[in-house]
């Protein structure tokens, strides 16, 4: 049994469960692994930004600002692409990327949580590249890049995997799975189902495709789009796919 | 072959690694999660359309099957459930057949057969299309559920459980459908039918109902245009 | 009375002993299993038109009543989506409790469903506010989606309400978009929010139905109506 922090943080008072003196934002997990919450308690001036739909809860002194997220390198071009994209993912289906920003005017704290079930992991960056599943992104603060990357016409075929998000920059990211994480260690060719894949480390390479066993394997097999990872490096899979829920529910529906 | 499950028990996700090439393991389509490349898949029709079919109609499994085989020592092949819930092992022992309700079937070894030919008792019936599969054989057989798997080993008291909770039991037990209270229960109670357990033998339940979710997640589905 | 709470967080289920010829009263649809000498019964709020109500997504509420005869009982009890539970042990001014979150109480526990100024709570289909009093000491099961996290209000919250779960009746509140502005709202994607103020403790839980609902429902395959 998980045992959640019990107080929020109230203007003026010290958080709790005490954050230890830390570099970046003072937050804390709770309810993992499966329901895992995100709380941040931020000082004056402090943003994080966030999927939209992913507040839960917050003090009043926390404003929101709605952005469509086009990464540091802002820009018209950047805007109008992730527009279309954004448009493009209502048609297609799937998450829209919009953002939320979050600035404390006076100290306080805002929860945070995803649409599915599953854990929350928290990565400082500090240079290096990770590549996330658009889904599996919850929120970050610093000088994060996030670029929205198309997965190709096969992904789109994909329930849901079609976009992916480069990032890159120092900071501090929070994302998600659906189900628990677990971590590949990858050693040469290896195989993801689309609707498994959180995200894996920027140096693999990765290409997505059918999962073979032929055209009846296409169309029956369930497994669809793969993605197909070579070199050295690790993937994050996620125990659950939302396309199987699905499938497994459809059947039960009239 | 042997196998982890891990993240237990909430999202529970099985870890096959063959220890030799020509091993073999049936799953469910979107069992999946991933594989190591060398893993070949292929699907194919389980047992025959005939049969194939029966078992659509019955017991609400796919009418498809992947079979996956190893061509090299170490390969690592990872399977999941579709429903959010947790997922065990049974090592079968031949003689003894163990019952699943439908969609509770992950994968097995392909020594256990789910028989097809077993029609079922008449009236086992509830409302969100369960039904039973009979397995029989030697080797590992993996089940799952939508919720945490609850077992209750059942003497001589007997045992009364929802009939959509049921996951699967042993082969010796016996039972019985009944609806709870009266006529107007039967409407208003919610509660559906129940299977009343006698003999000896283990239960397993899971601790959500796929009827409540489906019922939960009906008025979210797109409305179909005419 | 014995109130169990075993696997949790994600899968919990309660399990309730009950003493020779006692009762606990569930929502219809909780019961998972029980020993052969519970009795159930039914008891309806708003009779027949209440009960065809409530297939229809309105506003009615069944419980059934379960009672241990010649002996101790067990009866196991779930809601329907996974999450935790939790037990409140009742007060004087009572709690408002999201429909959908209700699982059991005592019998003492009276429960009102026909609540006006409510209607704006909740996007989701067919969820509404119950208020929940009792003369005494008595008890209630409440489930999530979710994990469930106990927030204290001194001064001011603001909750989406798809996350609420119950809070104190002490508490004052209002409800409202939570972005300025239409398109704001529309674009931030969160729902209607709670503006909590006073002082008081409110449940809430981790994960929101409506969003779950919408992102698996429209992978689903569309309904005839």
């Amino acid at each position: 049994m998980q045992a959640p922090s019990a107080s929020p943080v109230l203007p003026g008072s010290p958080p709790g469960p005490a954050p230890a003196p830390r570099a970046g934002v003072a937050h804390a997990i709770t309810h993992g692994p499966s329901f895992a919450m995100l709380r941040l308690d931020l000082a004056p001036g402090e943003t994080v930004v966030a999927e939209a739909g992913a507040m839960v809860a917050r003090h009043q002194a926390i404003a929101m600002e709605v952005k469509l997220n086009a990464g540091q390198s802002g820009g018209v071009f950047a805007l109008i692409k992730a527009l279309v994209i954004a448009l493009i993912r209502r048609f297609v289906g799937g998450e829209t990327f919009f953002v939320n920003h979050f600035t404390a005017r006076t100290p306080g704290s805002i929860w945070l949580a995803p649409t599915l079930s599953g854990q929350i992991q928290h990565r400082r960056l500090a240079g290096e590249r990770l590549v996330l599943s658009a889904g599996a992104y919850l929120a970050h603060t610093g000088a994060i890049d996030l670029k929205l990357r198309f997965g190709g016409l096969r992904g789109l075929l994909a329930k849901e995997g079609a976009f992916f998000l480069e990032i890159s920059g120092n900071g501090e990211l929070w994302f998600t799975s659906y189900g628990g994480i677990e971590t590949v260690e990858v050693r040469g060719p290896f195989m993801v189902d689309n609707g498994h894949l959180v995200g894996f480390e920027g140096q693999l390479d990765f290409n997505i495709r059918s999962a073979g066993g032929g055209v009846l394997g296409f169309v029956a097999s369930g497994e669809g789009i793969v993605c197909e990872f070579n070199g050295s490096g690790r993937v994050y899979l996620q125990s659950r796919n939302l396309g199987a829920l699905a499938d497994w529910v459809g059947r039960l529906l009239p | 072959m042997h196998y982890e499950l891990l993240q237990k028990p909430d999202f529970t996700l099985i870890k096959v690694t063959f220890d030799q090439g020509g091993e073999q393991m049936l799953a469910e389509p979107s069992a999946m999660v991933a594989k190591d490349s060398g893993v070949e898949m292929k699907t194919a029709i389980q047992g025959g359309i005939l049969a194939a079919a029966k078992r659509k109609m019955l017991g609400g499994e796919s009418v498809f099957q992947n079979t996956f085989t190893a061509t090299a020592p170490g390969q690592r092949l990872y399977l999941a459930p579709g429903p959010e819930g947790d997922a065990e092992v049974i090592q079968c022992d031949g003689s003894t057949p163990i019952f699943l309700s439908s969609g509770a079937f992950l994968a097995s070894a392909p020594s256990v057969q789910l028989d097809t030919k077993w029609g079922g008792a008449k009236g086992f019936f509830s409302g969100a299309g369960l039904f039973l599969l009979k397995a029989i054989g030697t080797g590992p057989l993996f089940f799952c559920c939508y919720g945490g798997i609850h077992s209750v080993d059942i003497g001589g008291a007997g045992y009364i459980c929802d009939t959509s909770h049921i996951v699967g039991f042993t082969g010796g037990l016996t039972y019985n459908v009944n609806r709870i209270g009266g006529m107007k229960s039967l409407f208003f109670s919610g509660e559906g039918l129940v299977c009343h357990f006698n003999g000896h033998g283990r239960l397993w339940m899971s601790t959500r109902n796929p009827g409540g979710l489906a019922s939960f997640l009906h008025p979210f589905r797109r409305v179909q245009s005419s | 009375m014995q109130i169990d709470v075993v696997y949790r967080p994600a899968h919990s289920l309660a399990k309730v002993t009950l003493p020779p010829g006692e009762s606990i009263v569930a929502e219809s649809g909780a019961m998972v299993g029980m020993s052969p000498n519970v009795q159930m019964q039914t008891q309806s709020q708003g009779g027949l038109m209440g009960g065809l109500k409530r297939m229809f997504g309105g506003e009615s509420f069944f419980r059934n009543t379960f009672t241990a005869q010649g002996g101790q009982g067990e009866v196991l009890l779930a809601h329907a989506l996974c999450g935790d539970m939790t037990v409140l042990e009742m007060t004087e001014l009572g709690y408002f409790v999201q429909s959908a979150s209700f699982i059991a109480s005592t019998p003492n526990v009276n429960i009102e469903t026909k609540l006006g100024g409510f209607r704006s709570f909740f996007a989701g289909e067919g969820v509404f506010v119950l208020k929940a009093t009792a003369q005494g000491p008595g008890r209630m099961l409440v489930g999530a989606f979710g994990g469930i996290e106990e927030l204290r209000c001194d001064g001011n919250l603001v909750i989406d309400t798809g996350h609420l779960v119950a809070w104190d009746a002490s508490l004052t509140y209002s409800v409202g978009k939570s972005g300025s502005g239409f398109i704001a709202s529309f674009l931030s994607g969160e729902g209607l929010v709670c503006h909590f103020s006073g002082q008081g403790r409110i449940w809430i839980q981790s994960r929101n139905p409506t969003a779950y609902g919408h992102a698996v429902g429209q992978l689903l395959p569309p309904r005839s109506g």
